[in-house]
């Protein structure tokens, strides 16, 4: 009879690793799957950081300001520092 | 009916049958044992490469890339992943359809895509650097029928979001992630990590089973430059509209912190890859260059600011080979701030006699002449000063306005930066920190005073006679409305492959500081070989001008002159 017990406990020990494993290798393909998304995101995101670089470079809003509404450069001595108070 | 214990061999009591029983049981295993044994022994390449192939996938080896960034942290290149879509022919299950789906997903035509096809034996690629969004469409059917034979190549496409803005510092980096040239090239071991090839479990469809090994440290690093976009921005425009203007052959444009010897803008123009002009490019710089030889004359006390240099007959035969002419002028005797405005050779001239020449080469080397200023560029030129043992009185007059002796725009920016602060000379830096993955920082730009070069009372007598040579000398162009401007010319003729000089061409170029009161930047502007002769005063000095403006707006630095209005 206490053969028959322990060799029930080491099946269901042998049993209970399996299933652990196969748990393990499920969250692990849920894992990558989420970091292949994550990193397509941030490649995406990354796009778009770079068009915001793109368009706040200072050529392109001299060229909207100067071209489109007309603004020029301000000269040195007209710019007014007000003191922090 | 049973026979008693004993009586024949063939008698099969309860413990015989189990002793069988049980043999027959182990008989199984036994045989599975032997078989394991000679699958092991016999088969073992054979059935370790098939489980190979089931439970692991590889990860391909990979190389990350910093970034390069201006000192307020806008980044100058990136790079992005990209992946490269290809068609492996023999594996297509469904031609029309997969092109179709190609033409579709990546916006390209049939034709073209049917083109490739029929050209390539086998395998070719149908696009290069596809977005993101692209991507996560073809990599969802790469399992399905539509997808067999479609290949995802990863890549990396490097990103310059201010276009060719500070390329010849920058330099370039190829699909690898590997730096070709300039601080890309430079900086390579820190800007670039290499990722080994990893073995990962695979499930049942391909897809990678997450492990924390596969996870590797990061140690790639982003490289701060002290260049500020926006100042090299500046520069860059104001440099390439008067290059076009006038025809030159090249311009350089550099900008620096006097205090600091940082350099804010370091433009050439055309720009070429890893090839900046600012530190690879020498000439001989001319009358420019008499702000150094008139310092260090006044420094060791050779004259003072109030002599007269006799220029009778505006000619002066320093030795048979040599005559040197004044032309601009009619006085016969000049005061040190007027030789500067006038911008005479003559009296540079004399005065470099005067200091004798072991004396001036020694300033001259004192303000870096002549050697590398280890700002740590590639290709960086030290220029050419020979050695006053080989001096004649010519050569040693002719330096004294700038002939005879070669220098890089580095170098003289450099030299001036160190009137401008005191009489200091800094070590210029482009290199401003690295940052580690980590978080570790390595500061690289801290303010290094190399030598003092001249006495404090010599740069402010030096500071005013260059503001005199913009207020009314030969650099009226540079002059800004509430600012105290110094610099200097410089028209140089330019060496002739036939040996002398040549006339009709030349090198203009303005060096100078500003607000005098307290320098805040140095401006360097060049311009080689324009296509109708010009001076430094008429076309560099504007150049200069144009910058600084800028800069002084950019930074809102305070006028240093009272009554401008």
């Amino acid at each position: 009879m206490r053969v028959f017990v322990v060799l029930f406990l080491l099946a269901l020990f042998g049993f209970g690793i399996a299933v652990m494993r196969i748990e393990i290798n499920r969250s692990g393909r849920e894992i990558s799957q989420i970091q292949n998304e994550v990193e397509v995101k941030e490649a995406r995101n990354q796009y778009l950081q770079l068009e915001i670089s793109r368009l706040s470079r200072p050529g392109h809003i001299i060229q909207i300001a100067e071209e489109e509404l007309g603004m020029v450069p301000a000269k040195p001595h007209e710019i007014v520092v007000l003191e922090e108070k | 009916m049973f026979r008693k214990k004993g009586s024949s061999p063939f008698v099969f009591n309860v413990k015989s049958r189990m002793r069988v029983a049980g043999m027959l049981i182990l008989l199984a295993p036994l045989c599975i044992f032997v078989r394991l044994f000679y699958m092991q022994t016999f088969l073992y390449e054979e059935f370790s490469s098939k489980a190979e192939r089931a439970i692991y996938n590889y990860l391909a080896e990979d190389r990350l890339r910093g970034k390069i960034l201006d000192v307020n942290g806008r980044e100058l290149a990136e790079s992005v992943r990209t992946h490269s879509c290809g068609v492996n022919k023999r594996y297509v299950q469904n031609k029309n359809k997969t092109v179709d789906f190609l033409s579709q997903t990546l916006g390209i035509p049939k034709k073209r895509i049917l083109e490739k096809w029929n050209r390539a034996s086998n395998f070719f690629f149908v696009a290069k650097k596809i977005k993101p969004d692209t991507y996560i469409k073809i990599s969802q059917i790469l399992r399905t029928n539509l997808g067999q034979g479609l290949e995802l190549t990863p890549e990396y496409e490097r990103i310059h979001p201010y276009g060719a803005s500070a390329m010849d510092l920058i330099g370039a980096s190829n699909s690898k992630n590997l730096g070709l040239s300039g601080i890309e090239q430079m900086y390579n071991r820190e800007l670039s990590q290499d990722i080994s090839k990893k073995r990962a479990k695979r499930a049942r469809r391909g897809e990678i089973i997450y492990d924390r090994k596969l996870k590797e440290e990061l140690s790639v690093a982003n490289v701060y430059l002290t260049i500020d976009a926006v100042a090299q921005f500046y520069a860059e425009n104001a440099l390439k509209k008067e290059v076009e203007a006038i025809g030159a052959k090249h311009g350089v444009a550099i900008v620096q912190e006097p205090k600091t010897g940082k350099i804010l803008a370091a433009a050439s123009y055309p720009v070429k890859d890893g090839q900046s002009l600012a530190f690879q490019f020498t000439y001989e710089p001319g009358s420019t260059f008499k702000t150094i030889a008139i310092s260090s004359a006044l420094d060791a006390g050779v004259v003072h600011i109030t002599d007269s240099i006799d220029m009778s007959g505006r000619e002066w035969k320093v030795a048979s080979t040599l005559t040197v002419r004044d032309n601009q002028h009619k006085k016969d005797f000049l005061s040190i701030p007027e030789i500067m405005q006038l911008s005479s050779n003559i009296g540079a001239g004399k005065i470099a006699l005067e200091l004798g020449a072991k004396n001036l080469y020694y300033y001259i080397k004192g303000f870096g002449f002549g050697t590398k200023t280890d700002i740590n560029f590639n290709g960086e030129s030290k220029g050419n000063l020979s050695h006053f043992n080989k001096w004649t009185v010519v050569d040693t007059a002719t330096k004294g306005y700038g002939y005879g002796v070669a220098v890089t725009p580095i170098q003289l920016i450099n030299a001036y930066s160190a009137i401008a602060n005191g009489g200091t000379l800094m070590q210029p830096h482009i290199i401003d920190r690295i940052e580690y993955a980590g978080g570790k920082v390595d500061k690289k730009s801290k303010p290094v005073k190399i030598r003092r070069v001249l006495k404090e009372e010599t740069t402010e007598i030096m500071k005013k006679v260059l503001q005199s040579v913009v207020e009314t000398g030969s650099g009226k162009h540079a002059k800004i409305k509430g600012y105290n401007v110094a610099g200097k010319t410089g028209t140089a003729e330019k060496l002739s492959k036939e040996g002398g000089y040549a006339k009709r061409k030349h090198i203009v170029s303005f060096c100078g500081f500003a607000p005098v009161s307290d320098p805040q930047f140095t401006v360097l502007v060049i311009l080689d070989d324009p296509d109708k002769y010009s001076f430094g005063g008429t076309t560099a000095a504007p150049v200069f001008k144009e910058i600084m403006e800028r800069l002084l707006a950019m930074k809102a630095v305070p006028p240093d002159q009272l009554d401008f209005e």
